[in-house]
């Protein structure tokens, strides 16, 4: 099967004023988005996860290599009919919600009642049913981003493409949003996810790809991602915490993490001196862990929250 | 051509103070029509009336000159080019927006001129002949300023569009008449800002073709460039 959105060794630079040198926003970028996936998008300020989008929605030229989106070259406005695109802090023009989801919906081919009566749907589903005669213009930031998403659902995408969708939402909205991606990936729909909320992209994401100073740095499913595959916590009970090094005991139940190589002889040491396992696991780290990795910074350990 | 009126609509839409504003001029005219002897102040009126076609062709090139600028300032112009919509359909769209608030203006502008002017004796048919001419001016600016708005400032491609509409006209009063058939917004122009009560001059009709074609030349360039502009960049 055809991969949804492809990036095949794109580059872009921003020139800048007489001749200083140019800004290198993506660098050899590659990239596959398969269907039926909601794809994490992750990076630090100005890693080019914007321009990425931007290319993708041909909003801008590459500067080197090429991509593709639902099988057509990027830009192409027939393909742009079968994806929905919401934009970092959306602007819309300022009339009633409705009447602007349907001016959208018009410029995708929605035509009559088809139009009215997926407006109405898309509205419903972002939980602004009852604000669809309201002017946007007096919604609050996370009201507005909702009418974003709505407009951007409103042609019922094959390929959905969300720039930071939930950075202006309350908690409530932020769950709702969350539950309304995942039923679009159970439609066989496609998300492609840019967010500086890892948790949110840990919580729903199949697959993630990081990027730093405009290149690719880690991709992969987020599951694998999570496993460090290098450590095990061993959580015992009846030994003291002094036993083995940096463990830690909380009501008389003692956690320690081991690497994996080493983990028969911790757990035959727990049992030599009397003790018993109540559970062997796996390290999980978290996506902010690796983000942290990946990008140069040190994560300070006791913020992680992470055994070991 | 559903996206084009579309997008013409939404234009229309979003300048509706600028136009209301520009509407003044018709209501003045209505107002000069009702408390002044036209036969007396034939003159006057048709000088107020020249004053308010001025206007319109200058509010169609600030039109122009700021529509791109002003949707990729306040970023709106990605929710629209996510859509199934051309750079093509969009400039379209614009020229088409921008050629209905002058299209509305210039009708307004033509019934009341009717009214006014002809009670003081002037044709109407020469009237509608010189708004048409006026129209084509304005098709002139619209496309010529959206042509520079698609890579310069607004400020800028106002100068610009100024100086490409005016600089054949300074060249017709220092050298030859015929220079300012190059670009021909001040030929046709022209026998609106000579018409007097007495007399009028004629209106030569290849320059409404040139004008049309030179419009259209334009048009085609700004989408050119517009289809290669990265418009995701700042503008600030």
């Amino acid at each position: 099967m055809l991969p949804l959105l492809e990036f095949e060794d794109i580059s872009k630079e921003y020139n800048r004023f007489l001749g200083s040198r140019p800004v290198v926003a993506l660098e050899h970028f590659s990239l596959q988005v398969e269907t039926g996936e909601i794809f994490g998008f992750l990076g630090p300020n100005g890693a080019g996860k914007t321009t990425a989008i931007h290319l993708a929605m041909g909003f801008m030229r590459s500067t080197r290599g090429h991509g593709r989106m639902l099988g057509k070259p990027f830009g192409d406005a027939r393909a742009r009919s079968r994806v929905g695109f919401l934009a970092e802090n959306v602007a819309l023009y300022h009339r009633p919600a409705e009447q602007l989801v349907r001016f959208y919906g018009a410029l995708n081919n929605l035509k009559g009642r088809v139009l009215k009566n997926r407006a109405r749907e898309v509205l419903e589903a972002v939980g602004l049913d009852q604000e669809a005669r309201r002017n946007v213009a007096r919604f609050s930031r996370g009201m507005q981003q909702r009418v974003g998403l709505a407009q951007a659902l409103v042609n019922d995408p094959e390929l959905l493409i969300l720039d930071e969708p939930t950075s202006a939402l309350d908690p409530i909205a932020r769950v709702k949003i969350r539950s309304l991606l995942l039923s679009i990936r159970s439609a066989g729909k496609t998300v492609f996810l840019s967010s500086h909320l890892l948790s949110e992209v840990e919580m729903v994401c199949d697959r993630v790809a990081m990027l730093n100073k405009g290149k690719l740095v880690k991709l992969g499913k987020t599951s694998e991602l999570l496993q460090s595959g290098q450590e095990t916590e061993i959580v015992a009970r009846g030994i003291t915490a002094t036993c083995f090094p940096a463990a830690v005991e909380t009501d008389g139940v003692v956690r320690f993490t081991v690497p994996v190589a080493q983990q028969k002889f911790a757990l035959e040491r727990v049992w030599e001196l009397g003790g018993e396992v109540v559970s062997v696991n796996p390290v999980r780290r978290s996506l902010e862990q690796i983000f942290l990795e990946v990008t140069g910074q040190q994560p300070e350990k006791s913020a992680l929250g992470v055994g070991g | 051509m559903r996206h084009i009126a579309l997008i013409a609509i939404n234009f229309f839409r979003e300048q509706r103070w600028p136009i209301l504003v520009l509407m003044s001029w018709v209501f003045l005219l209505s107002v000069l029509g009702l408390v002044v002897d036209l036969r007396k102040a034939s003159d006057d009126v048709l000088f107020i009336f020249k004053q308010g076609v001025g206007y319109g062709i200058l509010f169609t090139i600030f039109f122009g000159a700021s529509a791109i600028h002003n949707e990729r300032k306040t970023r709106r112009i990605l929710a629209v080019l996510s859509k199934s919509v051309g750079r093509g359909q969009y400039i379209s769209g614009l020229i088409t927006g921008i050629m209905f608030a002058a299209a509305i203006y210039s009708f307004a502008m033509g019934v009341t001129g009717t009214w006014v002017l002809g009670a003081s004796g002037f044709p109407a048919e020469h009237l509608w002949l010189l708004m048409l001419c006026v129209m084509l001016v304005c098709l002139l600016c619209a496309s010529l300023s959206v042509l520079f708005s698609t890579f310069l400032n607004p400020l800028f491609a106002t100068m610009a569009t100024g100086i490409v509409l005016g600089l054949p006209a300074v060249a017709a009063l220092q050298f030859r008449s015929r220079w300012a058939e190059v670009v021909p917004a001040y030929s046709l122009i022209e026998p609106l800002m000579k018409a007097s009560s007495g007399s009028n001059e004629p209106v030569r009709g290849p320059l409404l073709m040139l004008a049309l074609g030179e419009a259209v030349f334009f048009w085609v360039c700004a989408f050119w460039i517009f289809e290669r502009r990265d418009i995701a960049v700042a503008v600030d």
